[in-house]
C-alpha cells in the first residue's frame, strides 16, 4: 500500500479543518480550495497550499468539479476528500476523478450512484430482505397511481424526492384531497433542489426516532459497523443534537440492526464510511430510509465511543490497505452526545444570522471536544450551510455527558451574531430528553415558538455595571498608550453618545 | 458618571464611580461594590460581595454585547434611530409601511412592482442566505409605494427593501 503524500479537502468549514488535522496526523500534506467569501477562513489558514476555486457562490466555486479538478493537478495532490455536502454524494465527481485518476475518498461511483437513488435503493434493500418503509416500489408514469398507493397504504402519507435528502421535497399528506398539492410542491421543490422532479410515496411513520448505523468497508468488501447514533432531535428536518449510544436500543436489537446495517452496505457493494439511516417506530420496528454516502456531520460521537478515527480509516481504505478493524473486537464506551452550533436565530423561526463574529469564548474541560470552523473577528459568510461548530462531549454514562454537555454549552460564547446554543441548553437540559424519551417530533412538540429565557435575577445589574465600566476605561484612558487594532477601528472612543448624567 | 443604555427598548441607568480601586454601583435600587479587574480587552472579573462573575464584553457600532452566566444582554446606545431592533418595522403592530431586510442575505426575487396593490401575507420579495430562502411578506393591505432593491442585490440586515401603503 501507497500512502497518499498531499490530500486536496474539496469542502470548507469546520469539516475541513478536521480533515486538515486528520491529515496532518498522517503525515500527509493538506491542500484547500476556496471561495472569494472563504479567502479568511480557518481552513485556509490551517492548510499547506490553498487555491482560490471561484466566486463566492457555491455553483460558481465549492460544486465547481472543473475548477476543483484543476486545483488537484496544479497542486498534485492525489486524492480528495470531499467532506459532506457540496460534491461529497456526487457519482458524476466521483467518476470524473476515476477517469483522471485521482482517488475519491470516498465509495465508488457505482455505488455512490445506487443508494444515491432512493427508489433504486429501497428496491436494492428489498431484494436484499431489508426492511424497507412500505411504500411506491417505483416512479409511477401515471397520477392516478398515485392515489391508488396512497389509500393502498393508508393515509397519512409521506412525499419524497426520489433524488432526496435533507428533507427537500418532502410532504407529510393527512388526508386524500390534500394528495394532490402535496405533490405537486414535493415535484416543485425536488425539480429545484435535486433538478429531478421525481417523487414517490410512503406510509409516514408517526414520532418515529432516527437511528443510524455507522459502518465501515474496505475496497474488497471486508464490513464492519460502529454501532449506532440516535439523531432524533430535529429541526426542519435537520438534526442538531447526535448521541451514541441511543437510549431507546437493547443489546440484541442493536446486535439485529447492526448485521442488518452491513447487509444493506454488502448489498450495495459499498466501500469506505458509509451510514444505514433507520426509522425506529414505537413498537420497535426498524425500517430502512437510505444510505448516506459520506462521512456524517455526526461522526465525532462514534469517534468517541468506539475509539476509532474514522477520517484516518477512510483515508486508509481509499490509499487501498485492508480494514484491520474486527467486529468482535469493536465496542462501545461510555456515551458521547452532539451539539450542532449553527448561525440561526432560534427564537426567530431558525432565520439564518451570518455577520461578524465580535468575540468567541470556546468551552474547555475535560471530555469535551469541538470542531469547529471559526474564529473571533471572523464574517460569517451568506453564501453557504449555517454550521458553525459542533461541540461533543464524551462521559461515563448519559446522564454525565448531558451534565457535561450543558456546563459546556453554558461556557460557550459567540458574540456578536445569534447562534443555537441557547436553545440547545433547553433542549439538554428537558426533562423528556433527560429521560431518553427522544423522537424526531421533539422540537415541535415541546420547543414550538420558544423564546431565549430571561437571566438570573441579579445578572442584568452586572452586565450594565460591566458595561458602564468598560465605557469608562475607553474615555478616560490616556492619550498616546497604544490602543488595539479593533479599537481605533471602532466608533467608541469618539462618538461619546452615552447620555451623561449626574456629577461628573 | 452615570450612563444609560436601552436593553430591550427599555432605558436603564446605571452609575459608577470609582474609589480606591473599587467600584461603588448603582442601578435602580439596588447598590453594589466591585472589585473590577480586566483580562483583556474583552473578559473583566467582578467580585461582589464574595462572589465572582465572570463577563465578556463585544462591542459593535451602536451596541455592546455583555455576556454573563450564560446569558448575552445587548445594551444598546440611547438615541433616536438606535435601539430599535431591525425587525420592528415589520413585525411591530404599530409599523408596516417600511420592510426592511430580515436577516443579512442576497435578494432572490422581487415578486411586486411600484404602484402595484398587495394583500395581507402576500410574498412581496424572497431574501436568501445560507441556503435558506426567506419570504418576506407584506403586513397589510394596501399597495408598493417604492420598491428599493433589485434582485441579485446583498442587503444587510437594517437594509430598507420597500414601502408599503396603506389601503
Amino acid at each position: 500500500m501507497k500512502m497518499f503524500k498531499k490530500i486536496l479537502i474539496a469542502n470548507r468549514g469546520e469539516i475541513a479543518v478536521r480533515i486538515i488535522r486528520a491529515c496532518r496526523e498522517m503525515g500527509i500534506s493538506p491542500v484547500a480550495v476556496y471561495s472569494e467569501a472563504d479567502r479568511a477562513a480557518l481552513h485556509v489558514a490551517l492548510a499547506d497550499e490553498a487555491v482560490a476555486i471561484g466566486p463566492a457562490p457555491a455553483v460558481e466555486s465549492y460544486l465547481d468539479m472543473d475548477r476543483i479538478v484543476r486545483a488537484v493537478r496544479e497542486t498534485g495532490a492525489e486524492a480528495v476528500h470531499p467532506g459532506y455536502g457540496f460534491l461529497a454524494e456526487n457519482a458524476d465527481f466521483a467518476r470524473c476523478l476515476e477517469k483522471e485518476g485521482i482517488v475519491f475518498i470516498g465509495p465508488r461511483s457505482e455505488a455512490l450512484e445506487l443508494v444515491g437513488d432512493k427508489v433504486r435503493a429501497r428496491q436494492t434493500m428489498e431484494k436484499a430482505g431489508i426492511p424497507i418503509i412500505p411504500g411506491m416500489k417505483s416512479v409511477p408514469s401515471d397520477a392516478g397511481e398515485y392515489i391508488k398507493a396512497a389509500r393502498a397504504l393508508g393515509f397519512p402519507v409521506i412525499v419524497k424526492a426520489s433524488a432526496g435528502g435533507g428533507g427537500k421535497g418532502m410532504r407529510v399528506v393527512t388526508e386524500e384531497k390534500g394528495l394532490g398539492p402535496a405533490l405537486e410542491a414535493g415535484r416543485r421543490e425536488a425539480k429545484s433542489a435535486f433538478g429531478d422532479e421525481s417523487v414517490y410515496l410512503e406510509r409516514y411513520i408517526e414520532e418515529p426516532r432516527h437511528i443510524e448505523f455507522q459502518v465501515l468497508a474496505d475496497n474488497s468488501g471486508r464490513t464492519v459497523h460502529l454501532f449506532e447514533r440516535e439523531c432524533s432531535i430535529q429541526r426542519r428536518h435537520q438534526k442538531i443534537v447526535e448521541e451514541t449510544p441511543s437510549p431507546a436500543l437493547d443489546d440484541a436489537l442493536r446486535l439485529k440492526m447492526g448485521e442488518t446495517a452491513v447487509k444493506a452496505m454488502r448489498a450495495a457493494g459499498y466501500n469506505n464510511a458509509g451510514t444505514v439511516e433507520f426509522l425506529l417506530d414505537k413498537d420497535r420496528n426498524f425500517y430502512f430510509l437510505e444510505v448516506n454516502a459520506r462521512l456524517q456531520v455526526e461522526h465525532p460521537v462514534t469517534e468517541l465511543v468506539t475509539g476509532v478515527d474514522l477520517v484516518r480509516r477512510q483515508i486508509l481504505v481509499a490509499a487501498g490497505e485492508p480494514l484491520a478493524l474486527k467486529q468482535g473486537d469493536l465496542r462501545q464506551r461510555g456515551h458521547a452526545i452532539e451539539c450542532r452550533i449553527y448561525a440561526e436565530d432560534p427564537a426567530a423561526n431558525f432565520l439564518p444570522s451570518p455577520g461578524r463574529i465580535l468575540f468567541l469564548r470556546e468551552p474547555k474541560g475535560p471530555g469535551l471536544r469541538l470542531d469547529s470552523g471559526i474564529y473571533g473577528g471572523w464574517d460569517v459568510p451568506i453564501y453557504y450551510d449555517p454550521i458553525l461548530a459542533k461541540l461533543v462531549v464524551w462521559a461515563e454514562n448519559r446522564e454525565l455527558a448531558c451534565r457535561r454537555m450543558a456546563a459546556a454549552l453554558d461556557g460557550f460564547a459567540v458574540l456578536g451574531i445569534h447562534t443555537t446554543i441557547d436553545f440547545l441548553k433547553d433542549v439538554i437540559r428537558h426533562p423528556e430528553f433527560r429521560a431518553g424519551r427522544t423522537n424526531t417530533a421533539f422540537i415541535p412538540k415541546y420547543f414550538d415558538g420558544w423564546t431565549r429565557p430571561p437571566g438570573e435575577e441579579g445578572e442584568l445589574p452586572l452586565a450594565l455595571a460591566a458595561a458602564a465600566i468598560d465605557e469608562m476605561g475607553r474615555r478616560t484612558r490616556p492619550k498616546g498608550r497604544p490602543r488595539a487594532k479593533e479599537e481605533t477601528a471602532g466608533p467608541w472612543q469618539t462618538l461619546g453618545r452615552w447620555r451623561m448624567g449626574g456629577a461628573d | 458618571m452615570e450612563f444609560e443604555f436601552l436593553v430591550d427598548g427599555v432605558s436603564k441607568k446605571v452609575t459608577v464611580e470609582e474609589k480606591k480601586g473599587l467600584f461603588q454601583i448603582k442601578q435602580g435600587d439596588i447598590e453594589f461594590e466591585a472589585d473590577v479587574r480586566r483580562l483583556s480587552d474583552n473578559e473583566l472579573t467582578l467580585v461582589v460581595g464574595g462572589r465572582a462573575h465572570e463577563v465578556l464584553i463585544a462591542r459593535d457600532k451602536d451596541r455592546k454585547i455583555v455576556f454573563v452566566g450564560g446569558r448575552e444582554y445587548v445594551l444598546r446606545e440611547p438615541g433616536e434611530a438606535a435601539g430599535r431592533s431591525w425587525t420592528d418595522d415589520h413585525k411591530g403592530p404599530g409599523g408596516g409601511l417600511k420592510i426592511k431586510a430580515p436577516m443579512p442575505g442576497k435578494v432572490i426575487k422581487v415578486l411586486v412592482a411600484e404602484g402595484e396593490a398587495v394583500r395581507k401575507n402576500q410574498t412581496l420579495i424572497i431574501v436568501e442566505a445560507m441556503k435558506m430562502e426567506n419570504e418576506i411578506k407584506s403586513s397589510l393591505d394596501g399597495s408598493v409605494k417604492k420598491i428599493h432593491v433589485a434582485a441579485g442585490e446583498l442587503v444587510d440586515p437594517e437594509r430598507l427593501l420597500l414601502e408599503l401603503e396603506a389601503k
